[in-house]
C-alpha cells in the first residue's frame, strides 16, 4: 500500500531535508539567532514606563538621577537575560526529555525535577529557611536541592549496572514523584499562614524579576554545564530515536548516553526553576514548533529550540509586564495561555 | 437529605403555586434568621469564648474579657497569656471538633468563614463575624472593639480602650504635624534575601492609614488595593524616599551588611541614597487591634526621628 | 580452529543468560555455541521462537556481552574492539523499525554513516553520495524525502536495509527481515537480499524461523533449539526432515523443487 507521505509531517520548509545538513545547520542557527538577538536588544526598551534609549546611554547624566538609565540597567537588563537563559534551557532540556524518554509529548517537567524544585522552595517560604549559599538566596537554594533529590531518586530508580535506562520505569518513576511531591506542596501549604502561601502562589506562577545579576550569575554554572553537555548529545539522540539496538550497533553507547541526557536536561531544569520558578509550556512548545519548522535531526532541533526558547519567553515576559500595565501578569500565565491552546491545536492536527 | 426528601415526592402532583410561595416562605425566613445573626447582639454576655482571629484575641484580652477566653487561634501570640490557652487552628483549618469540646457560647470567625459560621449556629453557638475593615479600617478596627465590649458585657473598658487608642492616634498626629510627608514604601513581605516577591501596601487599608498617621503618604496611594505586588521596574519609577520593613518577627539569617543589605541593588532611589531603610518588628505593626497606636507610633519614629526627641 | 583463510567471524562457545529480576536463576538464552560464518556467505540461523537466535545475532553484533566464549572477526575479538571500529564492520537489520520521530527515509540511511564519522562531525558531500547508492540499491531512492512512518512496510525495511549499507559494513546481521511483511514483499525484500548477497560482497546472517525463506536465500544453515546448536553446514546437506521434525517437532517434506531453484519444506503433520 502506498501511502502520499506528503501531508503527514507538517510544513517542511526551507530549512527542511532537501538541503545536506551543514547548510541547514547554518541557515537554521543564523535565522533563530538573529530572532532572538534582535528579541533580546529591544526587549528591555519595552516596558510599563516609557524610557528613552538616548537618555538611558547618556554618559553625561549621573546614574542616580537618571531614571531612564535605572530602569534600563537594574530592572530590565537582568530580566531579559534570566528569561533568554531560563527559556533557551527549558526548551533544550524539552528537546532532550522527549528524545530520551522516546516521546514528543514530555516535558522537562515530567520526570519530577519540577515538583522536587517546588517543595524545595515551598518548604523555605513557608518555614522561613534563611540559608543563602553564595550568590542563592534561600528559596532558589531550597529549590535547587529539592529538585536535586528529585532527579537522585528518579535516577537510581531508572539506572541499572550496565544496562540501559528502562523509559517505562523512567517515566512511572517521574511520574509517582510528580504526584508525592505535589501533595506534599498541598499539605506544607495547608499548614502555612495566610500571607505564606500567597507568597508560596505567587512563587509557582513563575517570576522573571529575579532581583539583579547575582542570582542569574549562580545559575550560570549549572546551565553553562548542561549545554556544555546538550552540545555532543544530538546524534546519539537521532540514533536512539530510530532504534536503541540500532544505535548500539552503530556505535553508540546507548547507557551512557541515556544517563548524560538525563543529568544534563536535569541540571538545566533545575537551574531555571530555582532561578525563576516552573514557568510551563515552554519546554513543550517551543520543541514542537520548532520540529514543524526545521525537520527532526536533533542536530538542528536542539540548538533552534535553544534559540527559539529565548526568544519565546523573553517575548511572553514583555506580554506579561506590559499588556496589563501597571499590574504584571505572571510570566507563567502568558505562555499557558499561549501554550494550551497551541497543544490543542496540534493534537487536533494529529488526530 | 434535601434531595433525598425531593425524591419520594411525585413530581406530577406538586401544586406549582404551592410551591411557589412555600419557596418565598423560606427565603423570607432565611433573611430574617440572617438579619438576627447580624444586628442584635443578643442579652447575655459571653463566658465561654473561642477567639479564631488574633487581632481580636488582643482586643478581648484589652478590655477585660481575658478571663472569658477559653481558646485562641494557632497564631495567636500576644498578650503572653495565650501562650496557656488551648489552640483550635486558624482561618484555614478551624478545628470545630476541638472548639465545640471547649463548650463555648460565643465563637469569633472571619467573616469568610460562612461554613464555620453556620455550622456554629446550627449547634446554637453565638458567633461574632470579624470582617477585615478595608475602607476606613482604623475606624472599623475601632468599631469592632465596640462591639466586642457589648457582646461580652465590658461596654465600659472598651470605651475607655477606644478613648486610648484615639488619643494615642492623635498625640502621633500631633507630633508630626506640619512636617515634610516622605513618600514611603511599605513593605509586607518579601522573599529572604532578595528583592524578588516584594509585596507592600496599597492605598487602601489600616497599614495605610497608620502611616498616614505617622506622617509619611504611601508610594502607591494611588492603587486602590490594600496590597501591591510591584516589580523591579516599578519601584524604580516611584523611587521611594523612604523604605519601611514590617515584621511580626525578626527575620532570622545571617547576611552580610544585615538583612536590609539588599536593597543596595536600587541604590538610586533616594530611600537607599538616604539610608532611610528602616525595619520594624513586632506584630504591633502587623495587627489591627488595641496597639494600633503603637504601631504608628513606631513608623513615625522611623519617619521622622526629630519629632521624638 | 584452524582459521580458512575465507573465514570472516567465529563464534566460540558462546553462552549468555538474560538477567531477571527476582529469580534466583535467569534464564539461559544461548549456550555453548560454536559457528564459523565463511566470508561471502549467506548463513541461516534456522529454529523455532524463542530458541536463542535474536540473542546470537546480538552477540555476533556485539550489542550483547557474552557470559562466556567469545567472537572474533578475521581474527580480532570483538569485544575488544572500540564500538565504533566494530560498527564499521558489522551492521544491523532489526525485525522492525518504529522511530519515535518523524525522520524521513534518506534522514535514516545517513545515520548508517555514523560509524565512520568523528565525533562531532557532521555528513559531507561524500556520505550523501553512499546514502543514495544505498538507497539505490534496494530500489527506495524516490522515497529519499518521504516520511519514514508514511512508508509501507515492505518500503520500510528496503530503506532499513539500505541504513545498513550504507554503514558499507563487511558483515550483515538481518533479524527475521521478512516476518512482519505480506507475502509479495517478502518475495521483494528476499530478491533483494539475495542480490545484495552476490553483488555486493557482503557477508550476511539472517535470524528465522520460516523454513521456505532459509532454504531459498540462504547457502548455509545453523540449526538452533534451546539456545544450542543442533547443525551447522551447507543448506542441502543440513536441511533434512530428520533435522527438521529435530528442531520443530514437525513431519515435513523436504525436495527440490526444480523451478524455484531451491529446497523447498512442505510440512506434513505433527511428529510424535
Amino acid at each position: 500500500m502506498i501511502t502520499d507521505g506528503s501531508t503527514h509531517a507538517g510544513v517542511h520548509t526551507a530549512l527542511a531535508t532537501a538541503r545536506p545538513i551543514r547548510a541547514r545547520l547554518a541557515w537554521t542557527v543564523s535565522v533563530f539567532g538573529l530572532l532572538a538577538a534582535a528579541t533580546c536588544v529591544l526587549a528591555p526598551l519595552v516596558g510599563s514606563t516609557p524610557i528613552s534609549l538616548r537618555r538611558a546611554l547618556d554618559p553625561s547624566l549621573p546614574f542616580a538621577s537618571n531614571v531612564d538609565a535605572q530602569i534600563l540597567f537594574i530592572a530590565r537588563l537582568p530580566r531579559v537575560l534570566a528569561g533568554a537563559l531560563v527559556g533557551a534551557s527549558l526548551a533544550s532540556s524539552g528537546v532532550v526529555f522527549q528524545a530520551l524518554l522516546r516521546n514528543p509529548l514530555a516535558t522537562p517537567f515530567t520526570l519530577g525535577v519540577s515538583a522536587g524544585a517546588s517543595l524545595g522552595a515551598m518548604l523555605v517560604i513557608i518555614l522561613g529557611g534563611t540559608i543563602a549559599v553564595g550568590p542563592w538566596s534561600p528559596v532558589p537554594a531550597a529549590s535547587l536541592a529539592g529538585a536535586a533529590v528529585a532527579a537522585a531518586i528518579v535516577y537510581a530508580l531508572a539506572n541499572g549496572p550496565r544496562r540501559a535506562m528502562s523509559t517505562t520505569v523512567l517515566l512511572l518513576a517521574g511520574v509517582t514523584l510528580n504526584a508525592f511531591f505535589s501533595a506534599l506542596i498541598l499539605f506544607v501549604q495547608y499548614l502555612a499562614d495566610f500571607a505564606e502561601v500567597y507568597r508560596a502562589t505567587r512563587w509557582l506562577m513563575g517570576d522573571l524579576d529575579v532581583g539583579g545579576f547575582a542570582p542569574i550569575l549562580g545559575a550560570l554554572p549549572l546551565l553553562v554545564g548542561s549545554a556544555v553537555i546538550f552540545a555532543v548529545l544530538p546524534s546519539s539522540l537521532n540514533l536512539m530515536g530510530v532504534d536503541p539496538d540500532s544505535a548500539s550497533s552503530r556505535g553508540v553507547d546507548v547507557a551512557a548516553t541515556q544517563r548524560w541526557a538525563f543529568i544534563s536536561a536535569s541540571l538545566a531544569t533545575s537551574a531555571a526553576v530555582a532561578l525563576a520558578g516552573p514557568i510551563g509550556f515552554v519546554g513543550i512548545v517551543v520543541p514542537h514548533l520548532v520540529r514543524l519548522l526545521v525537520g527532526v535531526d536533533h542536530r538542528i532541533v536542539l540548538p533552534a529550540s535553544a534559540l527559539f526558547g529565548a526568544t519565546f519567553l523573553v517575548a511572553c515576559d514583555l506580554v506579561a509586564r506590559t499588556l496589563l500595565a501597571p499590574v504584571e501578569m505572571p510570566v507563567g500565565v502568558v505562555t499557558a495561555i499561549i501554550g494550551g491552546p497551541f497543544f490543542l491545536w496540534l493534537l487536533v492536527r494529529e488526530g | 437529605m434535601a434531595a433525598r426528601a425531593r425524591r419520594l415526592v411525585p413530581w406530577n402532583r406538586i401544586s406549582w403555586p404551592a410551591l411557589r410561595l412555600g419557596v418565598a416562605v423560606l427565603m423570607g425566613l432565611a433573611a430574617v434568621a440572617a438579619g438576627c445573626g447580624e444586628a442584635a447582639p443578643p442579652p447575655d454576655k459571653a463566658r465561654r469564648i473561642v477567639s479564631l482571629v488574633p487581632a481580636v484575641t488582643e482586643m478581648l484580652f484589652a478590655i477585660g474579657a481575658g478571663p472569658q477566653i477559653v481558646g485562641v487561634s494557632s497564631y495567636d501570640h500576644f498578650p503572653p497569656e495565650v501562650e496557656a490557652l488551648p489552640k483550635v487552628g486558624a482561618l484555614l483549618d478551624p478545628d470545630t471538633e476541638r472548639i465545640l469540646s471547649l463548650r463555648p457560647d460565643l465563637v469569633v470567625v472571619y467573616g469568610s468563614q460562612t461554613d464555620v459560621d453556620a455550622h456554629f449556629k446550627k449547634a446554637g453557638i453565638r458567633t461574632f463575624n470579624y470582617r477585615h475593615g478595608a475602607n476606613g479600617a482604623i475606624l472599623a478596627t475601632l468599631d469592632t472593639i465596640t462591639a466586642l465590649g457589648a457582646a461580652t458585657g465590658h461596654d465600659a473598658q472598651a470605651r475607655e480602650v477606644v478613648t486610648r487608642v484615639t488619643t494615642g492616634l492623635d498625640t502621633v498626629r500631633t507630633r508630626v504635624a506640619g512636617l515634610d510627608r516622605p513618600r514611603t514604601l511599605l513593605v509586607m513581605g518579601r522573599q529572604p534575601g532578595t528583592l524578588q516577591g516584594v509585596y507592600a501596601a496599597g492605598g487602601v487599608g489600616f497599614l495605610h492609614e497608620m502611616l498616614g498617621v505617622a506622617g509619611g503618604a504611601n508610594v502607591f496611594d494611588d492603587v486602590q488595593r490594600e496590597s501591591v505586588q510591584p516589580s523591579t521596574e516599578t519601584l524604580l519609577t516611584r523611587a521611594p524616599d523612604a523604605v519601611l520593613e514590617l515584621h511580626a518577627t525578626a527575620p532570622a539569617g545571617n547576611y552580610p551588611g544585615g538583612e536590609l543589605a539588599v536593597w543596595d541593588k536600587l541604590a538610586s532611589i533616594p530611600a537607599v541614597r538616604n539610608r532611610r531603610v528602616y525595619s520594624l518588628v513586632g506584630d504591633f505593626v502587623v495587627v489591627a487591634g488595641p496597639r494600633l497606636a503603637e504601631g504608628a507610633e513606631a513608623m513615625a519614629r522611623a519617619l521622622h526621628p526629630e519629632a521624638f526627641k | 580452529m584452524p582459521l580458512a583463510a575465507s573465514t570472516y567471524l567465529v563464534a566460540h562457545e558462546l553462552s549468555y543468560a538474560y538477567p531477571y529480576r527476582g529469580r534466583a536463576r535467569s534464564v539461559p538464552a544461548v549456550s555453548g555455541i560454536s559457528l564459523a560464518v565463511a566470508r561471502g556467505s549467506f548463513t541461516g540461523l534456522l529454529g523455532p521462537n524463542g530458541c536463542g537466535k535474536t540473542t546470537l545475532l546480538k552477540l555476533m553484533a556485539g550489542v550483547l556481552s557474552p557470559a562466556a566464549g567469545s567472537v572474533t572477526l578475521e581474527g580480532r575479538v570483538l569485544a575488544d574492539l572500540p564500538r565504533r571500529v566494530a560498527a564499521r564492520h558489522v551492521a544491523v537489520v532489526p525485525q522492525d523499525t518504529h522511530p519515535a520521530f518523524d525522520y524521513t527515509a534518506l534522514e535514516i540511511v545517513l545515520m548508517g554513516r555514523h560509524p565512520h564519522l568523528r565525533a562531532m562531525q557532521l555528513e559531507g558531500p561524500g556520505d550523501l553520495a553512499i546514502a543514495h547508492e544505498s538507497l539505490e540499491a534496494t530500489g527506495t531512492l524516490h522515497l529519499a524525502h518521504r516520511p519514514f512512518t508514511s512508508l509501507s512496510g515492505g518500503e520500510r525495511q528496503r530503506v532499513v536495509i539500505a541504513s545498513a549499507l550504507a554503514q558499507q559494513p563487511d558483515l550483515l546481521l538481518l533479524d527475521e527481515p521478512t516476518a512482519s511483511l505480506d507475502l509479495r514483499y517478502q518475495l521483494e525484500v528476499a530478491a533483494l537480499l539475495r542480490r545484495l548477497s552476490r553483488e555486493h560482497d557482503v557477508t550476511m546472517v539472517m535470524a528465522t524461523h520460516d523454513l521456505n525463506l532459509a532454504a531459498s536465500m540462504c547457502d548455509s544453515l545453523a540449526l538452533i533449539r534451546n539456545g544450542r546448536l543442533l547443525g551447522h553446514g551447507p543448506t542441502n546437506e543440513v536441511l533434512t526432515a530428520d533435522t527438521v521434525r529435530q528442531l520443530y517437532d514437525v513431519d515435513a517434506d523436504v525436495r527440490f523443487h526444480a523451478e524455484a531453484g531451491h529446497l523447498t519444506v512442505t510440512p506434513v503433520r505433527r511428529a510424535g
